[in-house]
């Protein structure tokens, strides 16, 4: 089927630099609502500090009131009021945040949508005559919304690394060495997420093929209905569909499977795992000493709180590369040349009388073979003058050149006696 | 809850992979128990000052046991949930596609395309996410919350648990009732995407009328204030969605606030410890995804249901086409005896046809002529076995089309309809559609009938040239031809062209019809069509009007008898003349 060029052209991998260059430009579009950008990162920032104090609240509460005893009712909602305080705020931040974040991305979705539009206003008619409609209309929707998922990603991002650097910070301030320790699990953390990204990234894209694909032919069966009928193909085109959708069922097994291999439940045990590490070494500790339990609840929440948003983050990697690879298709319409034929600087001649005049004029579609050689004929004001000729012998040809859908090569062509 | 009901025969059929799942799920729920329970004895001990390095031991070896057994289990659990939902879909999927495929023409024209693709991609998505995420949603609420509530009650305090959970319900509440909003802003949001979609295609498909009447800018002007619409409709939407977390931050904010102080003033009068405190907290958490279940399960199922309905609706559905299953199973050969003496299409009241007879014997070739809308296309459809509800009868080799096994009688017709429909594939493919196992000869001895051979030969790719959706782009001549080689290949034993030389030239006109004449001798042809020259030679041409027979014989008859056959044909000369003179 046709497909696998459709394919290649998904699977295709595009250098880092180009990668670079293109992420760049996708900030580009971002610029002139950047005021959202950087106050949805600022209160991700604002959350993350939330997120230090609230566990800390509770472990003074615990640490220098209630193992000691010196508590009253009093003393008590107070420690409830400043906590909900902390809660109230960090409701509202988190609103802001996710809102804020949310429309900058609409916004710039949808004036990339404009501009993107607009430029297509500025194409030549030849641009429109290569490009089959379909592709044209998927960049101005498709991709726009899968670079939009791209900008949702580095939303994600920006989550999960306040999120990791202030509890690790959090954690640093309440034991330095025990969170030392924890970084033996980093590599292996990035480890992961960097076998992940590789692996699933592939794995993701062949279901969306194989969807596409799918969806393709579920269309084309009931499109072509009839003449699959009136051929006696329906057993024929049910294999064919029955085929794909065991193609798409299997990559989507596979995918289910490094999901609940390396997402949820991997995040889940590396977190398991630095509590064994931070109990042990607390537990050590005990052995001889005193270890408040304020101090071992908030380290342990920090470290609930390092590792939680990351399977989001994580499940997102997919969007990296198509937003990457829309991104390029985009600016591939942006950055096209074909462009229309130019408005003459001094306007404002109107036509009057209608006389139209060819003189010598030559024109091809692809500058290597005429379509019209040389061709010169006047058509006075209320005549009407007849193109005739076999298919393709250049009838629309005249009306495209003369309508200037198209820029013609030699000759002029006169209305009114003025050239056009 | 009846969806589950309803899905029943699925999950009876695949029960084990569900039992394995289920259990995955009761595993993780009771292993999950064990971290919060360990880091409050740990507590506990410190605090006392009993921690023995033995007792550390065993304490941080449970914890690294169900470390990892969670993962197992968790690892169980969802391929198994997921994978089973998945499946579903695939089952749902295919068993629909092949009830499309067996439907008949009444069945299309009542549902649209787009209606028919809804159903199976977002319908049957909202079924699976009952065999998935419903599943979890309804197992995870009972197991995970149960077991979590149990280890609290038991654990810990049961006074405590009672009064921190009262904020929890609100959880639920809140998943329900945001999640129904989302959904609904959701569905307006692609709704306004797909008229920002239609606006755009149409701009892009007509952009040479709008650039040649000069309308740019007002077409991007309508295209930014839809543009606009979208970007209004979409904020509700990130407004919803962003008022998730944030209440769920107020709601344990309330549990919370009920646990430091309650918790508190426990742990102060030594009903429970400071380290049992500390689990508590670790619990509560853990309920928090069980509650919001709840509230999605009901969202999930009740869109699941709506879809389910819609899409039995649809199964539901019988082609009125009944195929007989003790039916003539030989080909047909021979003459075509057409007697019909009424036909309306359903929920139609107006004859489309009255009284047409006519015979086709074995060899001969019979045109259909007339306006627009006279009922031309609608006699070959009967032929076709589109329709069966006819006053009449129609033979084929003497034994009524009814009686034929559609497997016998379908592949003796070869068809070229009205409106080309080529698949999205090469050119070799279409060509041999009917019959995939073709020979690279075969589809170029059908490709030279329909005189496409040389143009075929001159593209760059030959018969391995896409077509259709994604490749290139044919002239409407060429599609033509293309059908008509396509049914060709069969080599049937009646050929029914409807208007299907309309989009070539005279000359290839009849080069084509030459070809025909030449190759198809003893087998039966019928042609419809508005230019006469396409018909002039058939043995009987007959003038339709408003579903009856008008005029009936010869090109010869038909001109002595001066009626609208000859007033056509007179004005169709000289169109040409006046074609050819000026050339
Ligand atoms: N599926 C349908 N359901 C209801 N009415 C229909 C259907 N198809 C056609 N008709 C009606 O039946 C009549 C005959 O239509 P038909 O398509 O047979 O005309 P035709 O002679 O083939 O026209 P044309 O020359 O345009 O192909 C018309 O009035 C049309 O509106
Ligand atoms: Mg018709």
């Amino acid at each position: 089927m046709d497909n696998s060029k459709h394919q290649s052209a998904w699977s295709k991998s595009i250098p880092f630099g180009e990668q670079m260059r293109i992420i760049g430009r996708l900030f580009h579009y971002a610029a002139p609502y950047k005021w959202y950008f950087y106050f949805s990162v600022g209160f991700s920032i604002a959350v993350a500090v939330v997120n230090i104090y609230l566990p800390r609240i509770i472990q003074v509460y615990m640490d220098s009131h209630l193992v000691v005893g010196r508590t009253d009712f009093q003393m008590m909602w107070f420690f409830a009021g400043l906590y909900f305080f902390g809660m109230v705020m960090k409701a509202i931040m988190q609103f802001v945040q996710s809102y804020l974040y949310e429309m900058g991305a609409e916004y710039m979705l949808e004036n990339t949508r404009r501009k993107l539009f607009a430029k297509l206003h500025t194409l030549g008619m030849r641009y429109f005559d290569q490009t089959p409609s379909g592709s044209i209309l998927s960049r101005l929707t498709n991709d726009t919304m899968a670079f939009a998922n791209f900008w949702a990603l580095f939303n994600s991002l920006v989550v999960t690394i306040s999120a990791m650097v202030s509890s690790f910070i959090a954690m640093y301030m309440v034991d330095l060495k025990i969170s030392l320790w924890l970084l033996v699990f980093m590599p292996f953390l990035f480890v992961m997420v960097w076998y992940y990204q590789r692996y699933s990234t592939r794995v993701y894209r062949r279901m969306r093929e194989r969807l596409s694909l799918l969806n393709a032919k579920l269309a084309e069966g009931i499109t072509g209905i009839s003449v699959i009928q009136q051929f006696r193909q329906e057993k024929r085109i049910n294999e064919e569909f029955n085929g794909t959708n065991d193609q798409y069922y299997n990559t989507r097994k596979a995918m289910i499977r490094i999901n609940s291999l390396l997402l949820n439940p991997m995040i889940n045990l590396f977190y398991a795992l630095g509590t064994v590490l931070v109990l042990g070494m607390f537990g050590v500790r005990g052995l001889h000493a005193y270890v408040a339990a304020g101090v071992i609840y908030a380290f342990i929440t920090y470290l609930n709180n390092f590792y939680n948003p990351m399977s989001e983050m994580m499940d997102r990697l997919s969007d990296f590369q198509d937003g990457v690879v829309a991104g390029s298709r985009v600016f591939r319409i942006m950055d096209d040349q074909t462009v229309e034929p130019q408005q003459h600087p001094v306007k404002g001649a109107t036509i009057t009388r209608g006389k139209i005049e060819f003189r010598h004029v030559t024109f091809s579609y692809d500058n290597v073979n005429p379509v019209l050689h040389d061709v010169s004929f006047v058509a006075e004001p209320g005549q009407t003058v007849a193109l005739v000729g076999e298919t393709g012998s250049g009838k629309t040809s005249i009306i495209n050149v003369m309508m200037r859908f198209y820029e013609f090569g030699e000759g002029q062509i006169l209305l009114d006696d003025r050239d056009i | 809850m009846s969806i589950f009901i309803k899905l029943g025969w699925y999950f009876k059929q695949e029960w084990k992979i569900y039992l394995i799942g289920l259990f995955g799920l009761l595993l993780t729920a009771l292993v999950g128990i064990v971290p919060p329970r360990i880091i409050g004895v740990l507590v506990d001990t410190i605090h006392n000052g009993k921690l023995s390095g033995q007792s550390l031991l065993v304490l941080l070896g449970v914890l690294t046991l169900a470390a990892f057994a969670q993962y197992g289990a968790r690892y169980m659990w969802r391929t198994a949930i997921w994978g089973e939902a998945a499946k579903l879909e695939k089952v749902l999927r295919n068993r629909l596609f092949k009830h499309y495929t067996e439907m008949d023409l009444e069945f299309f024209q009542k549902y649209r395309t787009g209606d028919l693709m809804a159903h199976a991609t977002n319908d049957l998505s909202a079924i699976q996410r009952v065999a998935g995420g419903g599943i979890l949603q309804f197992a995870d609420s009972m197991i995970t919350g149960g077991t979590t509530l149990i280890a609290m009650i038991t654990l810990i305090d049961w006074r405590l648990t009672l009064i921190a959970i009262i904020p929890f319900p609100l959880l639920a509440v809140m998943a329900r009732y945001l999640g129904t909003k989302i959904h609904i802003a959701f569905r307006d949001s692609q709704a306004a995407f797909s008229r920002l979609n239609n606006k755009a295609e149409e701009s892009i498909t007509g952009i040479k009328v709008i650039k040649g009447l000069g309308q740019q800018q007002e077409d991007m002007d309508d295209f930014n204030n839809q543009v606009a619409t979208t970007i209004n409709i979409n904020r509700r939407v990130n407004r919803l969605d962003s008022l998730f977390d944030p209440m769920t931050t107020m709601i344990i904010a309330l549990s919370y606030v009920v646990t430091i102080v309650y918790g508190g003033y426990l742990v102060t009068n030594g009903s429970i410890t400071i380290g049992s405190l500390v689990s508590f907290v670790s619990y509560l958490a853990m309920m928090v995804w069980p509650m919001f279940a709840v509230g999605m399960l009901f969202n999930t199922l009740e869109r699941g249901n709506a879809s389910y309905d819609r899409v039995m609706d649809l199964l539901k559905q019988k082609s009125a086409i009944i195929d007989d299953a003790d039916g003539v199973d030989k080909a047909p050969k021979g003459e075509i005896d057409y007697h019909i003496q009424k036909f309306s299409y359903p929920d139609d009241q107006r004859a489309a046809l009255q009284n047409i007879n006519f015979k086709v014997p074995a060899g001969h070739t019979v045109g259909l002529v007339g306006k627009v809308g006279s009922g031309k296309s609608t006699i070959l459809r009967l032929i076709l076995r589109q329709f069966d509800n006819y006053q009449g009868s129609i033979q084929f080799g003497g034994i009524d089309i009814k009686h034929y096994k559609l497997d016998a009688l379908i592949p003796a017709i070869g068809y070229v309809p009205q409106d080309t429909f080529l698949f999205s594939d090469t050119i070799r493919e279409n060509i041999r559609f009917a019959r995939p196992e073709s020979s690279q000869a075969q589809v170029e001895e059908a490709a030279q009938k329909s005189d496409l051979y040389e143009q075929i030969q001159a593209m760059p790719d030959g018969y391995d040239t896409a077509v259709g959706e994604e490749g290139i782009s044919l002239s409407g001549g060429q599609r033509q031809r293309l059908a008509i080689a396509r049914a060709l290949l069969i080599n049937p034993e009646l050929l029914i062209l409807d208007d299907a030389l309309s989009a070539v030239d005279a000359e290839t006109e009849t080069q084509i019809l030459a070809n025909l004449h030449a190759e198809r001798q003893n087998k039966t042809t019928i042609i419809s069509a508005h230019r006469l020259s396409s018909v002039m030679n058939a043995d009987e041409i007959l003038v339709i009007d408003d579903g009856q027979i008008v005029e009936r014989g010869t090109h010869a008859e038909l001109m002595a008898r001066g009626g609208w056959y000859r007033e056509m044909f007179e004005r169709q000369e000289l169109e040409t003349k006046v074609k050819g003179g000026a050339n």
